[in-house]
């Protein structure tokens, strides 16, 4: 059994590798016709394409172009108006996304470094304009150091000071015959008084008498030897009240030299409704108390006796009123040769300004005071 | 003479004219759907030549669908114009990198099933490609003595007076060579 079945599977090989030895060439025949065909099958429907497309694009060149575009608009307009724009703006963001993104970011940064730019600017502005307005506040408070030293040195030399100090203000003259009047203020607590005149005389003035409710002080030369009284003065003594805005103007020592000031009448009543002084809008510096406060035809309206520091313009001036008042408070005994006869009448009242400064000038006195003690 | 005077064409009257090669088939798909696909394209990043390549490319694909004899029409012809122009466009977009600039949900309710025609399509076009590629390199006379004879279908009489060869046996030897050349061409690179 095993035999035979060997023999028949020889035979079957046999027939197997003839079938097999004669099928090969045919394989092949048949895979190049099939090649072949499958080439002119391409080749065909690569021509068929390129005939197609010859044929669509004589087509196209037939169609009326300006036909298709009105009813492309026509389209875009009614058919698909209603979705297409949403369409469009929605594509038109996909697309144009990223670009956005960069742009917004850029727009963004921009921003900011603006804003901080700016407020840094801003800032930098500010802090300069502290930087000045520090400056002027430290010029304000060296001002202000100043005039605290200027009057702690004064409050030293006229009231405090132990050592020998030296208070300075002006006076000017009551008579021809050498008495003068000044502040209270000023003389308080002197040992020796001098007054000045602006030629540079000197005189060693006497005391007569203080008024401390008025603040006034009534001096004497007449002792000093080198004195010569003079045949009159210039200017009047008017005790009548003077009107608001009274033009009105003041000579005295605010520093070495005589220093001339102008203002007007601003009100009846001194510092705190005192009703013994006007107030007076003029500049007056420490220095200008005791001068005269004349109007405009010289007549001796007040006496200059303080300024408010923190009033703008608010300076004040004893009425001449209380000065009539002081002199006839004054003790007889306290006056040599007979009663202060004050000069009514004004002979200044023609001239103008400067010579009536001239002509009062003569009369002004810086009045140097030295203590040896409070 | 019939198609001239015919006023209504339907989807299967324009199916079967292009399956003829009739000239005024074209001229009516032309008349009736290229408005469409230019406002499509317009208003998607086109212009009107843009328009016009991809109304092309959509009439070669339904033609060589039609031309295979599987086509079977499962929407109006103007939608699946419609869907097959605006998937050659996206293609076209995509080709030259902007991305998704139609909406994929845009027309959805006008779009027709066509993945298997684009396929298909694809295919066709490599095969064309790779043929016309082939025919460049087989260089002339070759290129256009197998042209003249398997597209313009001239017969072997005009092509030997046009080549000049002695005889028509000639002429034939000689087309038999190119093709051969051709067939290395074509397969070798497959």
């Amino acid at each position: 059994m095993a035999v035979r079945s060997t023999v028949v599977c020889i035979i079957c090989l046999q027939i197997k590798v003839l079938i097999g030895l004669s099928a090969m060439p045919v394989n092949n025949r048949h895979n190049t016709m099939n090649e072949e065909r499958e080439l002119t099958d391409a080749l065909d429907r690569y021509g068929r394409r390129i005939l197609f497309k010859e044929k669509l694009a004589r087509a196209e060149a037939m169609v009326d172009m300006d036909a298709m575009r009105e009813q492309a608009r026509l389209l875009a307009q009614a058919t698909d108006a209603p979705i297409q724009p949403i369409g469009r703006v929605r594509n038109y963001w996909r697309t144009h996304r990223p670009t956005f993104a960069v742009a917004a970011a850029v727009a963004i940064m921009t921003t900011f470094a603006t804003l901080v730019f700016v407020k840094y600017y801003r800032n930098a502005n500010q802090q300069q304009e502290q930087y000045s307005m520090l400056r002027r506040d430290v010029q304000a408070i060296k001002k202000s150091q100043n005039r605290i030293l200027d009057g702690l040195s004064v409050r030293r030399k006229s009231l405090i000071t132990v050592n020998p100090g030296q208070v300075a203000g002006s006076s000017f003259m009551l008579t021809p015959d050498g008495y003068l009047v000044t502040n209270n203020h000023i003389v308080q607590g002197a040992d020796s008084v001098y007054v000045q005149s602006q030629s540079g005389d000197v005189y060693k003035a006497r005391v007569v008498y203080t008024n401390r409710g008025y603040d006034l002080a009534i001096l004497s030369v007449a002792d000093d030897s080198t004195f010569r009284p003079a045949k009159s003065l210039p200017y009047g003594f008017d005790p009548r009240p003077s009107d608001l805005g009274e033009r009105v103007f003041t000579l005295g020592f605010p520093r070495d030299e005589i220093v001339y000031g102008e203002g007007y009448l601003s009100s009846g009543t001194g510092y705190r409704n005192d009703s013994t002084a006007y107030q007076v809008a003029i500049s007056v510096n420490p220095g200008n108390s005791g001068g005269p406060l004349l109007d405009a035809q010289g007549n001796v309206v007040g006496i200059i006796s303080g300024k408010q520091v923190s009033t703008e313009g608010a300076s004040f001036a004893i009425k001449t009123d209380y000065l009539y008042r002081a002199i006839e408070a004054i003790p007889n005994d306290s006056l040599k040769g007979g009663p202060i006869k004050l000069n009514r009448r004004t002979s200044l009242n023609r001239l103008p300004r400067t010579q009536q400064i001239k002509r009062v000038q003569q009369n002004v006195f810086m009045v140097k005071v030295f203590k040896h003690k409070e | 003479m019939r198609e001239t005077i015919r006023l209504q064409w339907t989807d299967n009257d324009l199916l079967e004219g292009l399956a003829n090669g009739s000239d005024a088939a074209l001229n009516q798909l032309y008349k009736r759907f290229f408005p469409t696909v230019l406002h499509l394209i317009q208003s998607n990043n086109g212009n009107e030549d843009d328009a016009k390549d991809i109304f092309q490319e959509a009439l070669v694909v339904l033609y060589e669908h039609v031309q295979a004899g599987t086509f079977t029409l499962n929407a109006q012809l103007k939608t699946y114009l419609y869907s097959v122009s605006r998937r050659l466009w996206l293609k076209q977009l995509a080709r030259r990198g902007r991305y998704s600039a139609l909406a994929p949900d845009d027309l959805n309710e006008t779009d027709a099933p066509v993945d298997d025609d684009m396929a298909e399509h694809e295919l066709r076009d490599q095969q064309f490609e790779h043929m016309g590629a082939s025919l460049d390199k087989l260089g002339e006379p070759c290129r256009t003595l197998l042209e003249d004879f398997y597209i313009r279908h001239l017969s072997m009489q005009d092509i030997t007076e046009k080549f000049g060869y002695t005889n028509a046996d000639n002429a034939k030897t000689q087309k038999y060579k190119c093709l051969m050349r051709l067939k290395r061409l074509f397969f070798s690179n497959m």
